[in-house]
């Protein structure tokens, strides 16, 4: 805030200041409230200040904008998108038919190290176009039961997919049941690249929103399979993909992770990449992308904030230019009494 | 339809009638719940919450937990029950402080103290000097020999003289003892509310008289609310009770008051409603769209390909609840909240306690406190109003000589204490008629000192000044009146009165000097009433003269002459008294007629002056708020004379060559059209001069104007800035407030007495002045204060201050709302146009009640300029006036505002938390946490007073949302856990919400302050001057130039007229300007003959002159 040198005034009106200090101490404190006379600070934004303010946010946001894109720039991110390569060449004109056909989906995929990425690197699948926020995606599913084995048939909300053969379905509803189920092997130097797919979720999720008891019931036992089968002997808290999963996007592009890459690679590594091409974009035109990142202090490759407090302080500077030149060029009197309409021409009629 | 009342028979009345239980109570216990609940229903917003409320139980197409909106409706809606229920439970406790006063009623023949609530339509009631009469009586008997009493009308009609009243002649003489059993039956109309008329029939039955039939009057009646004066007891017959009483009747009920902010919050409601529903219409449509193209090949979804019939209903419906929130729900509490603490600082405000009584203003209708800062009409009642209702004799002129000036009353002018002890015959003369010319009873306590009981103020005022010249009135003793003169006692008996009718305008009495044996008629009155009927030969200029110089002060004046009468011609003429006074038809006319024959062939004595004092502070309190903008009209009961000049030394109107007086009078249709079209030809002219030009109307002429011509009359209206309607009815008044209403303007209704408890309804603001006149139109009004002069402050200070508030308070619900409803319909369209709710039910319901509205309430502590910068430059109330801070453009800005946020932190947090990090919850609190920021800013930014509260409440709350996040985020079956733990780690949190806030504010920030310095309001240039301690605050006595205010502002104005006629042409000849004193044209006698024939009804019993 540009405040001006905050004035204590009490707006005590004149003409009451005797009848006011007599009020005042006979009457408890809290009457300074009852006349609205609490002592207060009546900022007014004079160009000082506003100048000043304006300096100052640029001042500090062209450093930050600088260091947030500093830390972007960091990051060492392989992009590979493959959903439109790992369909064989002849199946090109149908790949709904293809992917929803029992062939052999194994693609094969090159990524190269742009530059040392440090472990521990991320391994994500990233998917455009998916709408895992859509309201009856989002809707579709059930906390309670997931949490405890007592509320296997708490499932009212999973519709459409509660239930299958006369059985409630564990976990229930449309996120789980679209689960995620490409694959990927990644080997380096004709080296197994291990993966480590464990803690890839949210403590939290494992602890208090997976029960350890739940175990999956019934799933995917339907006339349409979705994603992924799961291991019915694995409890809910160790299927971590599928709580990752569970954790839905709020935007149509997502990443999600897949899994940690513990050893730091060098640049011009070369890594093949064997993943089971099973999950079905193809009829809505999504994308689908294997993402291996690095992370700075703010996360992964990302610019935008660092542009962003750039442009922010830049404009603030921008600002506080003009607002300089407006001043030194129109300088103009506050509070002159000559605006006021009323007092103009004060010899009157 | 008649009712048949029968006297003191304690079985009969029982049933029939209602009992004397007054109830201004709108509900009962029985009726308050479906009764509250049907008028809130009736308003539209509550409606439409109802509709959302219920569409949210349907699982389908709800985003969010139902709660969230029955919540807060349950609370909105116990809130305003609850309000109700106090209104109305202070309502009946003051209905039960008047139910339960204690009067004596005859019970079973004996006298009984009960409760006034208790009194039956048939009792006998028995009152007390000053006490309060409880229900409409009618007389039976009092302690006056001749069967007469006093009361005091003013709470009915406003006229502060006593009146007398009279017992039926069928109860002449009975004994006191007998009172108690007199049986009778009185045949009277069906309760109305006309307080002039009274026709019935009274028959006493035996043994107490004759069958014969005694015609009633409303002179055998005492009326409700009336005051029993100078009489030691009375009793009488209730005959209506309850609410049922003349006064009860006229009451009415009062509408609620919907303020015009109210109205334009309305109206912005329904804008963003019909906003809401082409966003609604425009998504739904898109979402039923996206949904057949896109949604069906997302397997995921699993969309049925057969849908239910009402499958194309289900998003538009989802985004109708989404949207819903776009009208805030929680303005109506908020609002609710801080106009009852605009009422409370109104009741708590010391500067409005009246030092003499100890009364404080209070606030009894706590919803319309921003009215008050848009008052364009004050219509304010005259007596006890503007003036004290004290009289005190200033100056008079006695033979051509003038006694006392500026400097001093005559009561202390040496030279008429010379004139006095060296015995001047005219003075003394002029002294005796003062101190026997009148009604006045002199009443001697125990240590001597003589305390006199008048009729009139005017009487008693005359009898003091004498009784301090040393003419004191000692004693009445029967007829012989007894007169000390500087210890001579001087002894006149009484012959006859002439009363004093306010068309006579004159008072005279016969008296016989017990000394000489000479006959006097001593007379006094008006002096259009006197001087015309001087002696042949006598010169009147010089007291014409005199009562024109006291008229320009603002004194009223009475003339005083005396005659010496032949024993003969006196006992002619008093066998015509008799006669005249004993006629049944016409009596009246009849009366004045021969009162007329004898008051003629004066000698002329002198001009009395006197004053009735303006409160304190009348003149400035008129000008400054004319300075304000504000018109008056003054609606008095009184005469045009004594009307004309209260208002001259009120600063109402300007003396003759700053302003002009033009009248509008007429007995006939026709007369009245010529002067109103004169008048309002003079005035469009004159409106382009800098000329205070008031128009003075009178009940008569009003009320033809009303009836006959009332678009002339409206505009007439409009034009002029300043009017004076006198001697017009209640009802006259408010039917004055109506049409100001009609014309849009709002009206503020001022008065003291419960002939202006219409008006004071009738007017958008209704102020009651708790003074003399009971309490009557305080009870009625919206507000009452102690003194006229605390007007200026509720305008200026609490008016203003509430409108601002209130300006700020609901725009920025709408903004805070409209942000958080931007930023859903932002992310519906990247989740599918599905309706997909970004945030969860908690939050979104913490959101709106509690989150964005503690900060915003702090606002009723705003101050955007201090009270003393408000007090001296009243101009500034302009910019309320013109709801210059409400109002479509400003809500433009307010709306663009919320639109910038909304994508600001939009974009933001979608592209700050993009990719790994998009995680659903977290999005939405990072958002979430985002706006909070920004309304804690933008709040930080508005307020332009900060004080310990505001900061409290605004960082306060920005704590508190942190705090209560992580307390949520610490339950573990809730969909936020670990969400705000997990964000407030992140660096990248922090970043994001500053950059929210900077890119949010700065341009806000740079607007603003480019605004503030560059496109100053008044209001900026006063607070800089104010705050930097400018030279506008240190020019004292600018005079400030209404007519320059007007025409800067006037494109923007909406109440002044725009076409104004730029060409000057003299003033039309017979303009009524010059000749201002020509009140009644003609002579008094035509004047008074004229009116009578056209209307008996509405004849004034005013006694005063």
């Amino acid at each position: 805030m540009n405040s001006d040198t905050p004035s204590s005034s009490a707006g005590g009106t004149g003409s009451a200041d005797t009848t006011g200090a007599r009020r005042n101490s006979k009457r408890p404190k809290y009457s300074r409230f009852t006349q609205q006379e609490l002592p207060a600070c009546k900022p007014i934004l004079t160009p000082k200040w506003v100048i000043s303010a304006f300096l100052l946010v640029s001042v500090v946001f062209i450093p930050i904008g600088v260091v947030s894109l500093f830390a972007s720039q960091d990051v060492v991110e392989i992009v590979d998108r493959y959903d439109s390569d790992c369909i064989p060449a002849g199946a090109r004109n149908n790949k709904v038919g293809f992917i929803q056909g029992s062939q052999v989906k194994t693609c094969n995929r090159t990524l190269r190290v742009p530059k040392r990425m440090k472990q521990p690197i991320y391994v994500y699948y990233q998917l455009d176009n998916f709408y895992q926020n859509h309201r009856r995606y989002v809707k579709s599913r059930s906390d309670q039961q997931l949490r405890s084995p007592r509320n296997e048939n708490d499932t009212s909300a999973c519709k459409p997919e509660e239930n299958a053969n006369g059985m409630s379905i564990v976990p229930c509803g449309l996120v789980a049941w679209s689960l995620f189920n490409d694959t990927y092997n990644f080997t380096h130097n004709n080296q197994q690249l291990a993966i480590n797919k464990r803690d890839i979720s949210w403590k939290s999720d494992r602890d208090r929103k997976f029960g350890k008891e739940v175990y999956p019931k019934n799933f995917q036992n339907g006339t349409l399979i979705g994603g992924a089968h799961l291991d019915p002997s694995k409890p809910l808290s160790e299927q971590e993909d599928l709580i990752v999963w569970m954790r839905t996007a709020a935007l149509p592009t997502f990443r999600k992770l897949y899994g940690k890459i513990e050893t730091d690679l060098q640049a011009g590594d070369v890594i093949d990449v064997t993943l089971e091409n099973n999950y079905n974009t193809y009829s809505f035109d999504g994308k689908k992308k294997l993402v291996l990142s690095t992370t700075s202090w703010l996360g992964g490759k990302n610019d935008f904030l660092g542009i962003a407090y750039l442009t922010v302080g830049g404009l603030c500077f921008f600002l506080a230019m003009v607002f300089i030149i407006i001043y030194l060029v129109k300088p103009r009197q506050l509070g002159d009494p000559s605006y006021l309409s009323w007092n103009r021409n004060p010899g009157g009629h | 339809m008649k009712r048949y009342i029968y006297i003191n028979d304690d079985d009969l009345a029982q049933d029939l009638y209602c009992d004397n239980r007054i109830s201004n109570r709108k509900y009962t216990i029985w009726n308050f719940l479906p009764k509250n609940l049907w008028e809130q229903f009736s308003r539209f917003m509550n409606q439409y919450f109802l509709l959302i409320a219920c569409l949210q139980l349907w699982s389908l197409i709800t985003p969010v937990n139902p709660a969230s909106t029955w919540g807060p409706l349950i609370f909105i809606f116990a809130v305003s029950a609850t309000k109700e229920a106090w209104d109305d439970y202070n309502r009946y406790l003051s209905d039960k402080k008047a139910n339960e006063k204690e009067v004596w009623v005859v019970r079973k023949g004996v006298k009984k103290l009960i409760q006034s609530q208790d009194i039956h339509v048939g009792n006998i009631v028995w009152l007390r000097e000053n006490d309060e009469v409880p229900c409409d009586l009618v007389l039976l008997g009092t302690a006056d020999p001749l069967g007469l009493c006093f009361v005091e009308t003013a709470a009915i009609d406003g006229e502060t003289d006593l009146k007398t009243r009279v017992i039926p002649s069928a109860c002449m003489g009975i004994d006191l003892e007998l009172l108690h059993k007199i049986k009778g039956v009185i045949e009277c109309p069906i309760p109305n509310k006309d307080i002039r008329r009274f026709d019935a029939n009274m028959r006493l039955f035996p043994p107490f008289l004759d069958n014969d039939v005694c015609p009633l009057t409303i002179k055998n009646t005492l009326l409700q609310s009336c005051y029993l004066r100078n009489t030691e007891w009375a009793c009488g017959v209730s005959v209506y009770t309850g609410n049922e009483t003349k006064l009860g009747m006229s009451r009415g009920i009062a509408e609620p008051k919907l303020t015009a902010v109210d109205a334009m919050i309305d109206k912005l409601t329904g804008a963003i409603f019909v906003f809401q529903i082409v966003v609604v219409i425009v998504l739904g449509i898109a979402g039923n769209v996206w949904k057949n193209t896109e949604a069906k090949k997302q397997w995921y979804v699993e969309y049925p390909n057969e849908g239910p019939w009402y499958e194309l209903l289900v998003i538009p419906l989802r985004f109708e609840l989404l949207c819903s929130i776009m009208i805030p729900i929680s303005i109506k509490v908020s609002l609710d909240l801080v106009k009852s603490l605009y009422a409370k600082f109104i009741d708590w405000d010391d500067q409005m306690v009246d030092l003499e009584t100890g009364t404080r203003s209070n606030a009894t209708n706590t919803a319309i406190s921003e009215d008050l800062g848009q008052v364009e009409y004050i219509l304010t009642d005259k007596t006890g109003t503007l003036t004290e209702n004290k009289m005190i004799f200033k100056r008079c002129c006695i033979r051509g000589t003038f006694y006392g000036n500026e400097n001093r009353d005559a009561l202390s002018d040496v030279e008429l204490l010379d004139a006095i002890s060296t015995g001047s015959t005219d003075v003394i003369q002029f002294l005796k008629v003062m101190a026997i010319c009148n009604t006045v009873v002199p009443i001697q306590s125990k240590t001597g000192a003589i305390s006199y009981k008048a009729l009139s103020q005017d009487e008693e005022a005359l009898v003091r000044a004498a009784a301090s010249l040393h003419m004191v009135f000692v004693n009445k003793n029967g007829n012989v009146l007894e007169i000390n003169f500087n210890g001579l006692l001087l002894r006149y008996e009484v012959l006859d009165i002439l009363e004093f009718t306010s068309d006579r305008k004159r008072m005279s009495v016969v008296v016989k000097c017990c000394l000489s044996g000479k006959i006097f008629l001593l007379s006094k009155g008006a002096d259009e009433a006197i001087l015309p009927h001087a002696r042949t030969g006598q010169q009147t200029r010089t007291f014409s003269e005199a009562v024109e110089q006291y008229a320009q002060l603002g004194l009223r004046t009475l003339c005083l002459a005396w005659r010496e009468l032949d024993y003969d011609e006196y006992q002619e003429w008093s066998l015509m008294f008799k006669e005249a006074n004993s006629i049944l038809v016409d009596r009246e006319w009849r009366v004045a007629e021969v009162c007329q024959r004898l008051e003629q062939n004066f000698e002329i004595l002198g001009v009395a002056a006197i004053e009735d004092r303006l409160q304190d502070g009348v003149p400035e309190t008129i000008s400054t708020l004319r300075k304000a903008g504000i018109n008056f009209w003054m609606l008095t009961g009184d005469k045009q004379s004594t009307a004309i000049q209260i208002a001259l030394s009120c600063n109402f109107i300007s003396p003759e060559p700053k302003g002009q007086l033009l009248l509008i009078n007429g007995k006939t249709e026709d007369e009245v059209c010529r002067s109103l079209e004169r008048v309002l030809l003079t005035m469009r002219i004159t409106n382009t001069e800098p000329k205070d030009v008031a128009f003075v109307v009178d009940g008569w002429a009003l009320e033809i104007s009303l009836k006959h011509y009332r678009k002339a009359f409206t505009e007439l209206a409009i034009l002029s800035r300043t009017a004076i309607c006198c001697r017009v009815t209640p009802s006259q008044k408010a039917q004055l407030v109506e049409l100001l209403k009609s014309c849009d303007y709002r009206t503020l209704a001022i008065g003291d007495g419960g002939n202006d408890v219409r008006m004071i309804q009738q007017a958008d603001i209704g102020v009651g002045i708790s003074g003399r006149e009971g309490l009557q139109a305080a009870r009625a009004a919206d507000y009452s204060i102690g003194k006229f002069r605390f007007l200026t402050r509720l305008i200026l200070v609490h008016g203003r201050y509430s409108y601002n508030r209130t300006a700020f308070l609901s725009q920025y619900s709408f903004y805070k709302s409209l942000l958080i409803c931007f930023i859903q319909i932002f992310f519906s369209f990247i989740s599918g146009v599905s309706g997909t709710s970004l945030f969860n039910s908690v939050s979104l319901m913490a959101y709106n009640v509690f989150y964005t509205s503690i900060p915003v309430l702090a606002s009723v502590l705003d101050k955007d300029l201090s009270e003393k910068t408000v007090m001296q430059h009243p101009q500034i109330l302009f910019y309320c006036q013109a709801g210059r801070l409400l109002n479509p453009s400003t809500f433009a800005g307010w709306f663009g505002r919320s639109l910038f946020h909304a994508i600001i932190v939009f974009v933001i947090t979608i592209h700050s938390y993009a990719f790994e990090k998009s995680e659903m919850e977290e999005v939405s609190m990072v958002a979430l946490s985002g706006c909070i920021w920004l309304q804690a800013f933008v709040v930080a930014l508005e307020t332009n007073s900060f004080t310990i509260l505001q900061h409290l409440a605004v960082w306060g709350n920005l704590v508190a949302f942190y705090v209560i996040n992580l307390i949520v985020s610490a339950i573990p079956s809730t969909g936020m856990y670990t969400i705000m733990f997990r964000l407030c780690r992140q660096p990248l949190y922090w970043t994001t919400i500053i950059l929210i806030t900077m890119a949010g504010m700065g341009p806000v920030l740079a607007l603003k302050y480019f605004r503030y310095t560059y496109r100053s309001s008044k209001i900026n240039i006063l607070q800089q001057a104010e705050r930097l301690g400018g030279p506008i605050l240190s020019l004292g006595n600018i005079e400030p130039q209404l007519r320059s205010l007007e025409k800067d502002l006037s494109p923007l104005s909406i109440s002044q007229p725009k076409n104004r006629n730029p060409v000057y042409e003299p003033l039309l000849s017979d303009s009524p300007s010059a000749t201002r004193r020509s009140i009644g044209p003609g002579t008094p006698f035509d004047y008074f003959q004229s009116q009578t024939r056209l209307s008996s009804s509405y004849l004034r019993n005013s006694k005063d002159n």
